[in-house]
């Protein structure tokens, strides 16, 4: 990693055009991609949501065009990227991309399908390279998405011109705070504006450190068995299940194993609900608190009620959970950052980065890591009861009579508001109002016809 | 064989980096690719793989061998022989030599067959 901050480069906002595809007399038939009303399926007035959108394939396939292809999404972090070729492949929705920076230093983003006959130009997970070759029969294209080789080229006709066969391109590349999100919609709003004030609650992670942060270690990826939206929307808006589920680790991580004080268990907090369908929630607590003595004991909280005020030191520094819609997670006060990747309506793969403050001494950098790998890290102690639950849930969710009965999403009905003391409107810790916003957002999302779709 | 070329101080070329000599320099038929083995012995051969049009000056050097970059063939080194498909061509070899910390270049001028 780079250790020169100076040497560091925001991406630029790029606004590429949409790569234009040649389609000759091709056009899709209607009804290939039915648009289902399922504006009756969520009831955000009355708190209730049809489990049938955590189940059906129509409507999955509808999310992927109508959620997923529109919205900004999570691609990796900028120290990813150290120097020209380094790559990461990762999906958005469920098309596969490589993210890379190129020989001009600007980081892009390219759908991984080669346009001959559409197998992965990039297999590896990482790692560095100075083309991209597809190993079925061997287009290569270069670090800017362009055609460069084509095996047997003299077979092709006349009009075959390869500035037309490069790989396509994410258009919407931009990064906050060394996040960088991609989005396929030229149309969509600046990511600034996207994140709208969910921005004030992000930088209680991303902007501790004038230095920034830093992805410590590997990327966690695992399976489980649930839709996406049970994993993001408990990330946007439950703290509610922390003491039933996370019981017996509250139990074993309290000082002499005694169980958690009652202060810890009837805890106050706010809950940040946002119109964009972002929620985060924390406790409120006059004192901050990171669970591993080492990485406390390094904190300087005074500096940071400077840097970053008291509202946030003593609000979302405590702890806290966090969904940038639709599917990017964090947790602030641990440092885990992670993706809820859709494999069709009963699935997901969990991507995390363990991401931490730059400055960070390295003996701090590694007791950090391990407390966060030992809490949300894969086999962590939090997040097994968490994957257990979505499985729970998705496991019965088929069940004739199972998917008609709504479930509930009433707590806290009515009780968003302006507290003067945290940005936008917020709730109680325990509460379902940014899940109601979450899908109401997506509701939003899915009735209305996205930038690609023709219009009627 | 022709007079040398000057190419450029050791320090130029890294260990397991390659420098392509444009023809116009060597006056060779291809460029000259000027390889440095992760050893850091300096060996040379024609830039283009036997294969397709791609540039070996921008390959994978390792082990006594420069892999293509687009479709990795690879070539060895020391002889040129193509080590694996999809190239079946063995590749023109060049002299190469360090002087006072200099990487001279001599370009094997015979007629291609």
């Amino acid at each position: 990693m780079p250790s020169d901050p100076a040497a560091r480069s925001e991406p630029e906002p790029r606004r590429s055009r949409a790569t234009v595809t040649r389609r000759g007399a091709l056009h899709r038939p209607a009804g290939l991609e039915p648009g289902i009303d399922v504006g009756g399926l969520v009831d955000t007035e009355a708190g209730l949501v049809d489990r049938a959108i955590f189940t059906d394939e129509r409507i999955y396939r509808q999310e992927l065009r109508r959620v997923f292809a529109p919205s900004w999404l999570f691609l990796a972090h900028e120290d990813q990227f150290a120097k020209p070729g380094d790559f990461f492949t990762t999906y958005m929705g469920e098309d596969p991309v490589i993210v890379t920076r190129d020989r001009t230093n600007t980081i892009r983003a390219f759908l991984n399908s080669c346009r001959h006959r559409g197998a992965r130009v990039c297999r590896a997970d990482f790692g560095t390279t100075r083309n991209f070759t597809c190993t079925y029969h061997g287009w290569s294209y270069d670090l800017a998405g362009k055609l460069v080789s084509v095996p047997n080229r003299d077979g092709y006709p006349g009009d075959f011109e390869t500035g037309q066969w490069g790989l396509v391109e994410v258009p919407g590349i931009d990064s906050y705070h060394g996040l960088i999100f991609g989005t396929w919609n030229s149309e969509a709003p600046p990511l600034r504006t996207a994140l709208g004030e969910m921005t004030w609650y992000m930088d209680a992670m991303l902007d501790r450190d004038p230095e920034g942060t830093v992805v410590v270690g590997g990327i966690h990826k695992w399976v489980l068995e649930g839709n996406w939206k049970l994993a993001a929307e408990q990330f946007a808006t439950d703290w509610y299940h922390v003491n039933m589920s996370h019981a017996s680790a509250l139990q074993l991580l309290a000082p002499k194993a005694k169980g958690p004080k009652t202060e810890i268990v009837h805890r106050t907090g706010r809950q940040y609900v946002d119109p964009r369908g972002h929620g985060a929630g924390f406790p409120v607590h006059p004192k901050n608190r990171f669970d591993a003595q080492t990485v406390h004991d390094w904190y300087d909280y005074g500096a940071l009620r400077e840097r970053l005020g008291d509202a946030r030191v003593e609000g979302p520094l405590t702890n806290g959970h966090a969904t940038v819609f639709p599917n990017f997670s964090y947790l602030p006060v641990n440092g885990s950052i992670r993706v809820w990747h859709p494999k069709g309506p009963d699935r997901m793969e969990v991507w995390a980065w363990t991401v931490l403050d730059r400055s960070m001494p390295p003996e701090v950098k590694e007791a950090q890591r391990l407390y966060n790998l030992r809490t949300f890290g894969p086999s962590g102690i939090f997040e097994q009861d968490d994957g257990e639950n979505w499985s729970e849930v998705q496991s019965i969710s088929r069940g004739f009579i199972t998917n008609r009965v709504p479930l509930n999403y009433q707590m806290g009905i009515g009780s968003e508001r302006d507290d003067g003391r945290y940005p936008g409107m917020t709730s109680e810790l325990y509460s379902d109002a940014a899940g109601r916003a979450f899908y109401a957002r997506w509701k939003e999302l899915m009735t209305t016809p996205a930038w690609h779709e023709e219009q009627p | 064989m022709s007079p040398a070329i000057r190419v450029a101080p050791v320090e130029d070329i890294a260990e397991g980096e390659g420098l392509k000599v444009d023809r116009s320099v060597t006056g060779t038929a291809d460029h000259i690719a000027v390889l440095r083995d992760d050893d850091g012995e300096f060996y040379a051969l024609d830039d283009t793989c036997t294969h397709e049009e791609a540039s070996l000056a921008e390959g994978w050097i390792e082990n006594g061998q420069v892999e293509c970059p687009l479709h990795a063939a690879r070539f060895c080194l020391r002889t040129g022989a193509a080590l694996c498909l999809p190239a079946t061509r063995h590749i023109r070899r060049h002299q190469v030599e360090v002087r006072d910390g200099e990487i001279w270049l001599l370009p094997d001028m015979a007629p291609v067959p």
